[in-house]
Parts: structure tokens; sequence; C-alpha cells
């Protein structure tokens, strides 16, 4: 084994002590996810005490979703785009789904809660945690049994002279009831949802501008590994949740008396 | 002497000649450029290190993938990616390494790092990327690692 002389010692303890410049922008490890406080209306049944997942711990598909916008004409930067959509991320969102920002906004390591509706109708209730975000840019990573398992990075940039807006979803169904669903129509709801949030966003700066979108097979394999993920699917932990909202009132109600 | 004047067309023809550069000049300048190198080094047979040094963001996307190409040549079965010097990530660079490891399981390798700083490794532990690329402490460990799998 080959023996650290002073130098490389001094070099490792270095690097060790020099803060990186992207310290600040990045969630800090915990094993598990913690919301801290919950707004009116969210419902926190599927968050709290699950573990964030990425597109590795997924059992589908790997997909790359890129959607994009044009800002033309537009006179605003890449910074102000990314600060607005921060601050009014659940307005951008589409009729039907809620976003529960928390309390601190959009800043690494905060949870926000979702209420959303998969196909046939059925609540969902989920959420995401912000791993990363500076002024350019934001990352919400997912939970044990959200529809997807991985990461959706929003930025803004500098193309040819105009501003441009862009969302990428890096994902995999989590289990195989979501992959399933997904090819039955998730896969559409999905596009359409981020389509119609860039259009809100651009109709924000006035413009009216077409989204592109290009869709990416990454990885075709299923992780068959991974179908256990069905224990935490958030779908059928909210469906039984809701079916048993009446035993829970009986139950309060006892309770009380 | 005073020189000929060119005809209108060889004008015209000289000015959109000069146009086109100019607009070129003004693109390369615009786009954003990677901040990044990348230099590819062989360690045994197995084995071939891919040295970061820079910023690990999405325009490196195309560099990354180059230094892949070239550090898979032959019978190369694990790639390192040496963390040492860089000085930088964000999370469409951590989406670039999941890609990348896609790409490397496809090829029936392995992908192993070492060089990590606390805060990077950190960041593997919460994007959970550590639960499919092994890192380690040093180059002696990671090479040994990779030439004897």
């Amino acid at each position: 084994m080959t023996e650290q002389t002073p130098r490389d010692e001094t070099r490792e303890e270095e690097k060790q002590r020099r803060e990186p410049r992207d310290a600040a922008y990045w969630a800090r490890y915990a094993e598990t996810l913690k919301v801290t406080g919950v707004a009116e209306g969210a419902t926190n049944i599927n968050v709290e005490g699950r573990r964030a997942v990425g597109p590795l711990q997924g059992f589908g598909k790997l997909w790359q979703k890129t959607y994009r916008v044009s800002l033309k004409d537009a006179e605003v930067t890449p910074v102000e785009v990314i600060k607005t959509w921060k601050e009014n991320y659940k307005d951008f969102w589409p009729e039907g789904n809620l976003f529960y920002a928390p309390l601190a906004g959009i800043t690494p390591g905060e949870v926000a809660l979702i209420s959303g509706s998969l196909p046939g109708g059925v609540k969902l209730s989920t959420g995401v945690m912000v791993l990363y975000a500076d002024d350019e840019s934001f990352s919400l990573m997912t939970p044990e049994g959200h529809p997807f398992s991985g990461w959706i990075t929003f930025s803004s940039f500098e193309e040819e002279g105009t501003t441009v807006a862009q969302a990428q979803v890096l994902m995999r169904a989590n289990d195989p009831l979501y992959e399933m669903g997904l090819r039955m129509g998730g896969h559409k709801m999905e596009n359409e949802m981020w389509r119609k949030t860039l259009e809100n966003l651009a109709a924000h700066f006035g413009v009216n501008e077409p989204v592109e979108m290009n869709l990416v097979c990454v990885d075709p394999k299923l992780q068959w590994s991974h179908y256990r993920n069905i224990w935490h699917n958030a779908g059928i932990r909210s469906a039984i949740y809701t079916i048993a909202a009446p035993l829970r009132w009986r139950r309060n109600r006892a309770r009380q008396d | 002497m005073e020189d000929e004047p060119l005809s209108g067309s060889l004008h015209s023809l000289r000015g959109e000649y000069e146009g086109i550069k100019e607009i070129y000049r003004t693109r390369r300048n615009e786009m954003p450029e990677a901040q990044v190198k990348m230099n590819v080094r062989g360690a045994g047979e197995k084995a071939s290190i891919i040295d970061v040094e820079g910023e690990l963001t999405a325009f490196a996307e195309g560099v990354l993938m180059d230094a892949y190409n070239q550090a898979s040549d032959g019978q190369v079965r694990a790639i390192i990616l040496n963390f040492e010097d860089m000085e930088y990530m964000n999370s469409s660079g951590i989406g670039l390494l999941v890609t990348l490891l896609i790409r490397i399981n496809r090829e029936k390798q392995q992908l192993l790092t070492y060089g990590l700083s606390d805060h990077y490794r950190s960041i593997f532990q919460i994007t959970r990327l550590d639960d499919a690329i092994a890192i380690h402490d040093s180059e002696e460990e990671a090479v040994r690692a990779a030439n004897s799998a």
C-alpha cells in the first residue's frame, strides 16, 4: 500500500475545507423526508417518513422528457424567469392538480405536498422534495410511492439572444401498476400537464409560443428487482384513505363522546 | 494606385460572406460553453480513468460522452471517474451521470468513482447514485476494484 506524502495530505485537507460553489444549492442528506407544516387542504399520508427516490430506484422504462418554450420578445432574463417560476409555481399548474408549496418556498431540502388525480379519477396525495435550487434552475425529487421515481429540473437560459424556459423530467414509473397506467394514457396526461404549465408560464410574460417536446426512452428495460415498490403506491394508499374516511369519522366521534 | 472598385454583385457577395461570418461569431459567443475538461487514460487492461476537471452541468454532455467513447475502446470493462478536480455540479450534471451509467450497464461495463469530497459524496447519497456507482477513496483502490471484478 502506498503511503500518503505530507503534500498529498495537505491537498486532501484543503479540498475538504474548501466550500464548493454549489454547496448552498443542494438539499442536505436525510434518510427520510420530513414535512414542516401541512397547509390547509393538504394531506400528508404518503410523504412523511418516506425516502426520496431517483431514476435508478424505479421500476419502469427510463424516460427523459424535455419541454421547452421560447420567451420570444419578452424582456426577461433567465434569473427573472426562475424567480417568477419559484414564487408562482402552483399558479402555473393546470387545473385539477394542487401544489402546496413549502412555507419556506422552493429552497433546497424543503418538501411540498401535492394533491393530484390519476386516470380513472383516483385522487392522489403525494409530494416532492426540493433537491437543488439556484438562480437559474431548480429540481424536485419524488418520494417512494409517487407515480414516478426520479427528478424534474426547471431551468432557464439564453439561446441565440432569446430566453428559453425548460422543464426536463428524468423518470421511471415507480412500480408495475404505475408503468401500466403510464402506458394507458398516463404519459399523455403528463405531457399535457407540462405543456400547459409552460404555456401558462409563457403567458405570464405575455408570450404565446408553442411548447416543444422531446421524449427519449433512455432505457427500455424494466427493473423487475424493484417490483416491490408497489407496497408504497400512493394511488392505492390514497384510495384506501378516502374509502376509510367514514370509519375515521366514527372513531373520532366515539372518542369525543 | 487605387484599387479598382468591385462590381455590384461581387460587393454584395463579399457583404453576405462578412454577414455570415458575423452570425457565426455571434452564435459562438452566445452559445454556452462547457466549463469542463476531461482527460482519458488507461489503468490496466480492463479499466480506463476519466479525469473530470471543472463544472459538471448540462453543457458537459458532449465532452463526457466523447470521453466515454474514447475510454471504452478495446477490452475495457470498467470506467473510473476521477472527481478530484471537479469544482461544481448541478442537478443536470447528476442527470448526465445517470444516462452515462445506463450506457455503461448496457455495454456490460462497470462504473466506479474516486476523489469525491464529502459534499459530493453527500449528493451521491441524496440522489441515491451510490446505490449503483461504487465510490472509492483513492485511485489505487478504484483501479484494484476495477481490475479484480
